[in-house]
């Protein structure tokens, strides 16, 4: 039994370290002078991280991906919240219709759907191209599967119908029983179908390049045009990527308990 | 004095009826026990009286007030549903003052009310813990004292105790009718377990496919079954055909013979009884099992199989599989039904 627990920690530790290798790869070539013929760094640096934090065009496109992704959640979280509950509570049959619904965006592949968004703003009455209301309106439809089976999900989980009739019965309106009863027992399935959604969002690049590009340029983006710089560079740019995600994962667990 | 007066009530889900023009009268202070098989329409029912679910037709009328188009917030009907229904992301005392929140009461009315119903159904100390972190029992006692804190007017519970341990439903069916007595409380119980109707109810209306088929005290329903269905359904009667119930019983009747279990007096052949009984008829064990202070027998008797119980007085009284017996009836105990 003991020897069978060593070897399961042994192949559980080995993996996470195999794992990590590349992670850790680009923390030590971001923090390394230079690293180049030889087998070890030569010196060590924040220089990298502070050339890149000192960067207003960096900062500018974190502050872009930060104002896209969080304008979508928002926009998808006020919009499919209601939505999911009348669908569960007033026409459950419709479930099924849904599910299938919000597995469109996945059906069209992002350059596809991008050159079809180019046509159609482009020009014509509403030219929304360049601007970050293509891109909000975008990751809208790409969070929306995240969000809707998340929600969905907790939705199921919390026997809807019978939490409604008592709070109904105890003299609550429909509004006030979603308000105080359903949306706080929705709390964690939107907590983690956000954060999916916001880290998926936060990393995207075909539709940022595609529809925006530079003239309003994301982190994704950035970080594409900037790899004909210093890799050292790239790599302090992608660790903080990195810790920006892993902060804001804490952040949500912490919250989330 | 009639309090709850429903007339005509109709619902249809789709094409099938689950109910039609259902007629019946509660007083005020009853407690009613709606009983039957699942899917009888009882609890279809009990959630058409709390508007819950609208009607299709009838009306229903409770004191001299019409309810049947008012919303369930305006009925005034406190209900425990048999899932609790307990809001997850409150404690017990939230929950119980919910409902008295929505009634915009001042907080120390809340609090003095809350800490009342708290200390009626016995909840005190748990006041402040979730309901995950209550055991079924406690839980369907909120339940309860949410129903009960906003002082309803008439009472509904849909299987309450279904969820719960045969110990803590037997507490449970105690402490539910102390305290609709106490209150005086007109209360519609649903089940589908005759012993919890048959012990609570002050009557019991007796449903099979949307129709009341019998109404009565628990003593008029156990004792007089109106159809084979009632029989079958409420005290595990024997059911005998005229011929049978002539070969056994000697009884000349028309229709069929329904025979309590416990109305069937056995004797063991070639034992010397002081308590001598007339007309036995012979009979063999084929099997038995113990139900606590009853030990249920299975004889056949001219090609008839009985049920038969008897008190479980000690073991040396245990007929054995195969045993040669004499079975004798009561004909004052006997019931003749169509």
């Amino acid at each position: 039994m003991q020897k069978n627990n060593r070897f399961h920690q042994a192949v559980i530790y080995g993996l996470m370290a195999f794992l990590s290798i590349p992670l850790v790869a680009t923390l030590v070539y971001s923090l390394a002078q230079k690293w180049g013929a030889t087998i070890l760094p030569q010196g060590m640096t924040f220089k990298w991280y502070l050339e890149l934090w000192g960067d207003p065009r960096f900062l500018a496109a974190f502050g872009h991906s930060l104002v896209v992704c969080l304008s979508s959640l928002t926009l998808c979280t006020l919009l499919t919240v209601p939505a999911i509950f009348v669908v569960h509570y007033y026409f459950p049959k419709l479930d099924g219709l849904m599910n299938i619904l919000i597995l469109l965006p996945f059906a069209v592949p992002p350059v596809v759907s991008s050159v079809g968004l180019l046509q159609l703003y482009a020009g014509g009455p509403i030219p929304l191209t360049g601007t970050p209301w293509i891109l909000i309106a975008t990751y809208f439809t790409v969070a929306l599967p995240f969000m809707y089976r998340g929600i969905s999900n907790s939705m199921q989980g919390i026997n809807l119908r019978d939490l409604m009739d008592a709070a109904h019965l105890l003299g609550a309106s429909s509004a006030q029983a979603f308000l105080q009863v359903v949306l706080p027992n929705l709390r964690k399935g939107m907590m983690s179908s956000l954060f999916i959604s916001f880290t998926f969002l936060l990393g995207e690049f075909v539709y940022a390049n595609i529809l925006v590009g530079t003239r309003y340029e994301t982190l994704q983006v950035y970080l594409n045009n900037m790899r004909g710089t210093s890799g050292h560079f790239t790599s302090a740019l992608v660790m903080s990527y990195f810790i920006v995600t892993l902060v804001l994962t804490w952040c949500a667990t912490k919250f989330n308990k | 004095m009639t309090y709850v007066q429903a007339t005509n009530l109709t619902k249809r889900f789709g094409p099938v009826t689950v109910f039609e023009d259902l007629d019946f009268t509660i007083n005020k202070g009853e407690f009613i026990t709606l009983l039957g098989p699942s899917g009888c329409g009882k609890s279809t029912l009990l959630r058409c009286l709390a508007g819950l679910t609208p009607l299709n037709g009838g009306r229903i009328t409770v004191g001299k007030e019409a309810i049947t188009s008012l919303v369930p917030q305006k009925r005034g009907i406190g209900m425990v549903f048999q899932s609790y229904a307990l809001f997850p992301n409150m404690t017990a005392r939230d929950n119980i003052a919910f409902g008295l929140k929505m009634q915009k009461l001042h907080a120390d009315q809340v609090e003095s009310r809350v800490t009342e119903v708290i200390h009626l159904v016995e909840l005190d100390g748990h006041e402040n813990k979730y309901p995950h972190e209550l055991s079924g029992g406690q839980r369907q006692r909120v339940a309860l004292a949410r129903a009960l804190v906003v002082q309803p007017h008439i009472l509904l519970l849909d299987e309450p105790l279904s969820a719960l341990d045969a110990r803590i439903r037997r507490n449970l069916r105690t402490q539910i009718r102390t305290i609709q007595k106490e209150l005086g409380l007109t209360t519609i119980f649903v089940t589908h377990d005759q012993e919890e109707a048959l012990t609570l109810s002050d009557r019991i209306f007796l449903m099979d496919k949307g129709d009341i088929v019998q109404t009565g005290t628990a003593e008029e329903l156990y004792t007089a079954p109106a159809s084979t269905f009632v029989a079958g359904f409420i005290g595990n009667y024997n059911l005998l055909s005229a011929e049978q119930a002539n070969a056994l019983a000697g009884m000349e009747i028309t229709g069929n013979l329904a025979v309590r279990p416990e109305s069937i007096y056995v004797r063991e052949i070639g034992r010397n009884y002081a308590d001598h009984i007339s007309s036995p008829v012979p009979a063999v064990v084929t099997s038995h099992m113990l139900l606590g202070n009853v030990i249920r027998y299975q004889v056949q008797a001219q090609g008839c199989e009985l049920t038969v119980d008897l008190l479980n007085r000690s073991s040396e009284r245990l007929f054995a599989n195969g045993t040669q017996l004499e079975i004798l009836f009561n004909h004052r105990e006997l019931r003749e039904i169509h």
